[in-house]
């Protein structure tokens, strides 16, 4: 996620003074609508109601707590492995289609981005629902012989969250998928490689980068994600964005709901930072031959 | 390769299932917002325009619709105004602060939505911008603003840069240089970064469901509320008319695409 | 890769494969990329496949790399037909336009991939490797990343991959366009040394004339997916098979000309008698045209029985040549390529000089080779 190749400066530059102009709007509304606010609700995590720690053992103490973080962890984990599984061939077919095909595809992908994330779980509501579309697709079949319960479970929240994240997993695998050159499947071939192995020797480790961008960005979006688990999911089952909305509105505990945003920022921005490392370190490696 | 392998055949019938899944209840819930019942079901029993004109008399659901509006067209504005200053700034040399500026950008995509949303509602009610438009303007500009960099830099870094050092050369002033020369060239990405913020802001549940107060909600809250509670087929309603209104969206993008490509095509050599 | 170091040392240890190619076609649509194409090529011999942009080569050599199935026709290797064998399976080396070393592996590891694909151990993977890249004059590069490499050194890497498991049949895919010129040429005379030593049989495709005159034993020429000539370099250049073949390889004068059967008249009036050998194939009576190279030309004075009268338009001096273009009565532009030495002091633009030649530089078309 580096920016520096992104941003080329060019031109006849601007004297500071005008940079500083320009850019200010920018850094006054990150300053007054994003880092003060954070700050300050960050602050209050380890200042009331008393100076320290407090609140964040009260996380690591209750076992309710961690058990609330782990499934966290454990549904964002298995949105991604999902997305992925269900990404990867279609990148891979994206690639390999022809124009129209390819066009035809991406535009499937990019749909959801343009219809509004509620009506999309507004639709997974009414198809897990006890007299659903889903319910009564598996009696048909005889796979269930009466209504099961599926709304409001934690494999809802993972279908519909999977549903909402998977075309984010999509476009980096295809953005590296194709910045393979077609030469090196055909290099390998003549090598000797079966087409299996032109994948596990070649393409795979080549979309590699683009494979971890999207891990990554469907994992850490699905960590936080709020949405999906507060309409779809089980209060018994609460996930950490569900638990947050709990403690403040329910408990008013402005401390402990802070201090649960403070491990989920700080776990998402250590991620984010060890990652852009890695990404680094492969752009350097993937460099164009 | 030969293009009906078995291999391929598996791979497109895997990838047709996987297109199944995403678009599937996308589709599936239009039409049930001609439903005479009055919860959501698949099939819709029987045919009424009932939900549309519910949608369209109820004074709650329009004053939030045009909360939502008001909201979006005024984050479009803001974002778009903004990115495209800073993004300019930054492409004529910005050095350190540069970095800085880049470091932040993206600060708004990594930390999640729930925690802005918590620390905007914490901070909005101390200073009385809960719940107002101004307040909501500014959370959802800063989540859109990295997007609409991202728009304006692509195009500005396409834009050849002499052309502005044209421009003074014959006279014009900096300002003037990038207004005649420069903006023209950029306008549709900075167009096409707006309406990509205004989508952002009108479909944003979030920092709706923290920030909304008792009587001013936004559209997405009112839903938010509507499918928690009673699920009726005033959700796929509004998802009709969400969906007429992206397509209309869609092509507004896409005229503006081409527009780019053209004003950013390189003239003929020679 | 024993017998690779044997090799520095004089004699070729791989015999190369033989290959024939019968009745070869590619047809996408209606578009006939290659179309009964057939060649016979020897064990050990260096064959270019040249031709313009969409003459058909690079589909040829796909074929017979295996990525590409042949709409019609066979491919025989060493006797074996090998026309939808899969890539993988021909034994096959090859060298890509672009190189296509794989970023992510060192180059050890790019050489090694053959070996490894074809479930040879690791220290052995590893000591052969380091052999090829000896061979290709590349020792101690081994650790190295692709991208740390210049380009005549990827290059470099690429052969020895290809060449790393011995194949009896080497492609080339336009290896050198890449490259700068002074690179070029030094590379075409690396791989010339490889052939030499290895014995393998390398078909090599380029748009490059120079570059398939220097390099190949014979030369198959290409156009819209058809075979024009086959021939040894010397006889491509001397004696082309036909219109297209001649403007093709080097620079060719085209005089429009009429023939009766045993003489020529030119668009002047005037008339030649070429020696019987300078009809290239079956020429009938009417339009034809005579071909002559420009360095075969020489200036003598106009009124020289034989000889063109021309009126000089332009000199360009070029040091130890001089290019003379002038133009014969009827407007057809002839160029003619002499020793400065050898030219009259006082040439000047506008004044009608003679431009004879050796009647066994003659070569005369008829219109049915000009297809």
């Amino acid at each position: 996620m580096s920016l520096q190749d992104f941003f080329r400066p060019d031109g006849r530059h601007l004297s500071r003074g005008g940079i500083l102009l320009l850019m200010a709007p920018f850094f006054m509304l990150i300053a007054f609508a994003f880092l003060y606010p954070l700050i300050s609700l960050l602050s209050l995590s380890v200042t009331e109601p008393t100076a320290g720690f407090d609140n964040y053992a009260r996380i690591l103490d209750n076992p309710v707590y961690g058990k609330v973080l782990l499934r966290t962890l454990w549904t964002a984990l298995l949105v991604a492995i999902t997305s992925l599984l269900l990404a990867f061939p279609v990148a891979m077919a994206m690639v390999s289609s022809s124009g129209p095909v390819a066009m035809l595809i991406g535009a499937c992908i990019l749909l959801p981005f343009w219809s509004s994330v509620l009506v999309r779980t507004a639709a997974w509501a009414v198809l897990l629902q006890r007299n659903g579309l889903i319910n009564e697709a598996m009696q048909w079949f005889g796979i269930t012989s009466e209504p099961i319960r599926l709304l409001y479970t934690q494999g809802a929240v993972v279908v519909a969250m999977t549903h909402v994240l998977m075309p984010f997993m999509v476009l980096p695998i295809y953005g590296a998928l194709r910045n393979i050159p077609e030469d090196y499947g055909r290099a390998a071939l003549i090598c000797g490689a079966g087409p299996l192995r032109v994948f596990t020797e070649v393409t795979f480790p080549l979309a590699l980068p683009g494979v971890l961008g999207g891990f990554i960005l469907v994992f850490l979006t699905a960590l936080g994600y709020f949405i999906t688990p507060a309409l779809l999911g089980s209060p018994q089952d609460m996930m950490i964005a569900t638990l947050i909305s709990q403690q403040l509105r329910e408990f008013l505990d402005w401390p402990f709901a802070a201090a649960l945003v403070g491990v989920l920022t700080l776990f998402v921005t250590a991620i984010t930072l060890a990652f852009s490392k890695i990404f680094r370190f492969d752009r350097m490696m993937g460099g164009q031959v | 390769m030969q293009n009906l392998s078995p291999r391929r055949l598996l791979l497109m019938g895997y990838v047709y299932a996987v297109l199944f899944f995403v678009l599937a209840p996308i589709v599936i819930i239009l039409p049930m917002a001609f439903s005479e019942t009055d919860y959501l079901t698949f099939p819709p029993v029987g045919f009424t325009l009932s939900w549309f004109t519910d949608f369209f008399s109820n004074s709650r659901w329009m004053g939030a619709t045009v909360f939502s509006l008001k909201i979006a067209v005024l984050t479009a504005i803001t974002t778009s105004v903004v990115a495209t200053m800073a993004t300019y700034a930054l492409m004529r040399g910005a050095g350190r602060i540069g970095a800085l500026f880049q470091g932040l950008l993206i600060a708004p995509i990594v930390v999640p939505h729930i925690a802005l949303a918590v620390a905007l509602y914490l901070f909005f009610q101390r200073i009385g911008l809960s719940s107002t438009v101004f307040g909501y303007v500014l959370a959802h500009s800063v989540i859109a603003m990295p997007f609409a960099v991202f728009t304006v830099s692509a195009a500005l870094s396409a834009v050849d840069a002499t052309l502005e050092d044209a421009a003074m050369s014959c006279g014009a002033s900096r300002f003037t240089a990038f207004r005649l020369v420069t903006l023209p060239m950029i306008l549709p990405n900075v167009l096409s970064g707006g309406l990509f913020a205004f989508i952002l802001s009108f479909d944003e549940p979030v920092i709706a469901f923290f920030l909304a107060g008792i009587r001013d909600k936004t559209l997405p809250r009112m839903m938010f509320d509507d499918i928690e509670q009673n699920l009726t087929p005033i959700i796929p309603a509004i998802a009709v008319l969400l969906t007429a209104v992206s397509i209309f969206a869609l092509i507004a993008a896409a005229l503006l695409r081409r527009a780019a490509a053209n004003r950013t095509a390189p003239e003929e050599a020679g | 890769m024993d017998d690779v170091v044997q090799a520095q040392t004089g004699t070729p240890p791989v015999r190369g494969a033989e290959i024939a190619v019968d009745g070869l076609a590619k047809h996408y649509g209606s578009l006939k990329a290659v179309d009964e194409f057939a060649i016979n090529i020897r064990s050990g011999e260096f064959l270019a496949l040249l031709g313009p942009s969409g003459s058909g080569k690079s589909t040829i050599l796909m074929m017979l790399a295996g990525f590409e199935v042949p709409t019609a026709g066979r491919i025989l290797i060493d006797g074996v037909d090998c026309t939808r064998l899969p890539p993988q399976k021909r034994n096959i080396g090859m060298v890509f336009q672009h190189y296509s070393l794989f970023p992510h592996m060192t180059v050890a590891d790019n050489v090694a991939f053959p070996l490894k694909m074809r479930g040879v151990g690791r220290t052995e993977r590893r000591r052969r490797a380091a052999e090829a890249l000896k061979v290709v004059r590349l020792d101690g590069y081994g650790a190295r990343m692709p991208s740390q490499l210049s380009g005549g050194q990827r290059q470099r890497v690429a052969l020895a991959r290809a060449i790393v498991y011995e194949p009896r049949l080497l492609l080339m895919d336009e290896p050198l366009s890449a490259l700068d010129k002074n690179l070029r040429e030094e590379m075409q005379l690396e791989i010339k040394r490889l052939h030499h030593e290895l014995g393998i049989t390398v078909v090599f495709v380029t748009h490059d004339q120079g570059e398939a005159l220097t390099m190949a034993d014979r030369v198959a020429i290409l156009r819209g997916g058809k075979l024009q000539q086959l021939s040894p370099a010397r006889e491509l250049y001397e004696r082309p098979a036909n219109l297209f073949a001649a403007g093709f390889i080097g620079e060719m004068n085209m005089i429009p000309a009429q023939w009766d059967g045993a003489a020529l008249t030119l668009g002047t009036g005037e008339r030649m008698v070429p020696p019987t050998g300078a009809v290239v194939g079956t020429v009938g009576q009417g339009a034809v045209t005579l071909a002559i190279r420009p360095e075969r030309l020489t200036v003598c004075d106009p009124v020289t029985p034989d000889a063109l009268q021309a009126t000089l338009r332009e000199v360009v001096y070029a040091g130890a040549g001089t290019l003379l273009i002038a133009a014969l009565p009827d407007g057809t532009e002839i160029r003619a390529r002499v020793a400065s030495a050898s030219l009259p002091p006082a040439l000047t633009e506008g004044e009608t000089i003679g431009l004879s030649c050796p009647p066994e530089a003659m070569l005369v078309y008829g219109e049915e080779a000009a297809a």
